[in-house]
């Protein structure tokens, strides 16, 4: 059973973080490197493994807005603090926590968001835009019907009213624009096909100082789950 | 080749026209009356139960008794009665059809149920029809004009598949201001059968047409509709209008995606897929048409600014900014053989403001033909300003007298206008006029007549030479 099956026969409408990110890397779409972790002593070691800081962020099927219910930590130094994060969580949200993947922070200025969502008539559609918690408010995308080969992914990118964000800012390099469209044809091809997929959102997808770029978090929600 | 099903609707040898009458407040009249307005060379059958003579054509009283199998009917019938003509059409043998009457799909259950039943009735005889809820089709070149409106103008070379059919009729006095015309339109109304896709498809094989216009409220098989586009856009430019652009039909998504996911943003996205050119408005769509369908391409997208007012001049350097066009230096070539035509005034930036010549002619001759030949140049836009009053003046004042003034001032007017029209054809590179002057100035309406594109203002000119740049890049694009 893949990871699709399994969340609909739970009964969930939308993949874990987690279980997004396995899709998305599946894909050849590049994310942070996470480990799920059940307890405080867990989460101590997968901040080992990790390496810090890293993030924390928790996970449960009620569990829909994350920073919202306090289930997401960034920055997090050292593995006492790791471990009083996990407890702090258990204690706020109880069995709304099922458990908390560690992540890496992933360092870089700009961020972007892409996604995936069923227009009528056309089918699924690919979006690149500026991303980060100000996305709705910049409301800079570009769309386009999936398949997304490499030249009209570059067109997409090119759309986008920032499009100076692929280049080089602040010392930073400019975006591996070969990777950026790997991932929006990734992202297209996930929706050709899993039809039960109705939308994807990767907020943000961050580019690395190095210019390489990376999936921070990641959504996809299942049809019945819109 | 197998012959596309809108071929017959489009090009008829033969018509039958259900619901004209002698009453000329009907919509049936209407329709025969264009089609006889505009000389077809076929015969016209109309079908009526108790006319003798309809507009003068010998009438049948069904179809079963029409002396031929027509190519065509055209349905203009009250609702309730139409899929009982277009079964009479089926077994009559007629395999093509337009209806015009509404009534179905775009009017509640029942309607919906009728038009299901109007589509059946045809796909058992192999009927291909347009429609229903639509305002015809016009092929001018086939001198067929199966619309409410008269169409008076010559054939012209703009394919135009509507959406709404307003754009198809209330455009024909229009485009004519310009000496434009349509190779062929086509108002799809509810495409119960045949849709705006079918429509570009055929107009790609059309001989006549040279451009294609799209007005677009709703794609149904967007995936074909992309394919077909990236297909026909190497060959023939697409310009579409999409409206319903606006943010009342955003969703509120569950993701950032789905309520980011504007149907205007998913358009906008898909036409640039298509390699098809966004037009923000009915003039634009035109004007778009107009010069893709007259102008060269241009490898790329600097342009140089002819003018001698400083205002219409400055306003075009702005209008290309905006439009993404640069104003490239004039080369130092050009500024070498430019000097001995320019009075101490003139300017030799970008705009070229020649605020006067010191022969009033070299500023349609001369400086155009040097100006175009610039290294640095992709494309020019002209200020186009040739009063009458002024060359009256300066006729009156070489000492012609009476009815002589006038003959030198036309003959000087379309004289000029010729020479400019035949240069401008010539150009290798695009060459826009833009003024405030319409068809009414005769050296205007000459520049028109002989199919050089003068545009309104200097924002329509700058916007048309973008949408030149924009085809250029989407063919490459797709290619």
């Amino acid at each position: 059973m893949n990871l699709i099956e399994k969340a609909l026969a739970a009964g969930r409408r939308m993949l874990y973080e987690h279980e997004a990110k396995q899709l998305l890397s599946a894909y050849g779409f590049p994310t942070t490197n996470d480990i799920p972790a059940g307890s405080a002593a867990e989460t101590d070691a997968a901040a080992e493994a990790v390496g810090f800081p890293v993030a924390i962020k928790g996970y449960g099927r009620d569990l829909m807005h994350k920073t919202e219910a306090g289930a997401v930590v960034l920055n997090v130094e050292d593995a006492g603090s790791a471990r009083a994060v996990f407890e702090t969580m258990k204690k706020n949200l109880g069995d709304q926590l099922e458990g908390v993947i560690v992540s890496e922070m992933a360092k870089g200025r700009r961020e972007l968001v892409m996604g995936l969502h069923r227009e009528p008539g056309f089918g699924p559609c690919v979006m690149i835009g500026i991303g980060g918690i100000m996305t709705e408010i910049i409301n800079d995308t570009a769309f386009r019907v999936a398949p997304v080969e490499d030249a009209e992914a570059m067109d997409m990118a090119a759309d986008l009213r920032a499009k100076k964000i692929f280049g080089p800012f602040r010392g930073e390099a400019e975006a591996d624009m070969a990777a950026v469209g790997k991932c929006l044809a990734a992202i297209g091809k996930i929706g050709l096909d899993f039809p039960e997929i109705s939308e994807i959102d990767v907020n943000p997808v961050i580019i690395r100082p190095d210019g390489r770029i990376i999936a921070v978090d990641a959504l996809v929600i299942l049809k019945g789950g819109e | 080749m197998k012959e596309h099903p809108l071929f017959k609707i489009a090009n008829p040898s033969s018509i039958a026209i259900l619901g004209a009458s002698n009453n000329f407040m009907s919509m049936g009249t209407s329709v025969l009356s264009s089609i006889q307005a505009l000389n077809f060379k076929g015969p016209i059958y109309p079908v009526h139960p108790k006319e003798k003579t309809v507009l003068g054509l010998a009438a049948y009283p069904s179809v079963e008794e029409l002396p031929e199998v027509p190519d065509l009917a055209v349905i203009v019938l009250p609702t309730r009665i139409v899929v009982e003509a277009m079964d009479a059409c089926g077994k009559k043998g007629i395999r093509h059809a337009i209806v015009v009457s509404g009534g179905f799909g775009e009017s509640g259950e029942n309607g919906v149920s009728m038009q299901k039943q109007l589509k059946e009735t045809a796909q058992s005889h192999g009927i291909r029809f347009l429609g229903p809820n639509c305002i015809g089709a016009v092929n001018p070149h086939h001198n067929f004009n199966a619309t409410f409106l008269t169409y008076g103008q010559k054939p012209g070379f703009i394919g135009m598949a509507s959406q709404s059919g307003s754009f198809i009729t209330q455009m024909f006095d229009y485009l004519a201001l310009f000496g434009l015309g349509f190779s062929t339109g086509f108002s799809v109304g509810n495409e119960a059968d045949t849709d705006i896709v079918d429509c570009m498809e055929y107009l790609a094989q059309c001989p006549n047409t040279k451009v294609i216009g799209l007005y677009i409220e709703s794609i149904r098989r967007g995936d074909r509709f992309i394919e077909s586009a990236r297909r026909i856009a190497p060959h023939t430019p697409i310009v579409a209008y999409y409206a319903g652009g606006t943010e009342a039909g955003r969703r509120a998504g569950f993701s950032h995606t789905g309520s980011l996911a504007g149907p205007d943003r998913v358009y906008d996205g898909v036409f640039r897929q298509g390699g098809i050119i966004r037009a923000y408005s009915i003039e634009e769509l035109y004007d778009f048409c107009w010069c893709l369908g007259t102008c060269p391409a241009p490898s790329g997208n600097r342009v140089l600014v002819q003018t001698h007012s400083g205002g219409p001049g400055a306003v075009a350097a702005d209008a290309c900014d905006r439009a993404g066009l640069l104003l490239p230096p004039l080369s130092d070539e050009t500024r070498g053989r430019l000097a001995d035509y320019l009075p101490h005034t003139a300017s030799m930036n970008n705009p070229v403001d020649l605020t006067f010549t010191r022969d009033p002619r070299d500023y349609t001759d001369v400086i155009p033909r040097l100006l175009v030949e610039d290294a640095n140049t992709d494309a020019i836009l002209m200020y186009m300003l040739q009063p009458p009053s002024s060359v009256r003046r300066a006729v009156v004042a070489m000492g012609v007298k009476g009815e002589q003034v006038e003959e030198e001032v036309t003959a000087y007017m379309e004289g000029r206008s010729l020479e400019m029209a035949e240069f401008i054809k010539g150009c290798e590179k695009p060459f826009i006029g833009f003024s405030y002057a319409t068809g009414e100035n005769s050296f205007i309406r000459g520049l028109y007549d002989a199919g050089v594109p003068v545009l309104p203002s200097p924002n329509r000119a700058a916007r048309a030479l973008w949408a030149l740049v924009e085809y250029v890049r989407l063919r490459k694009k797709i290619a």
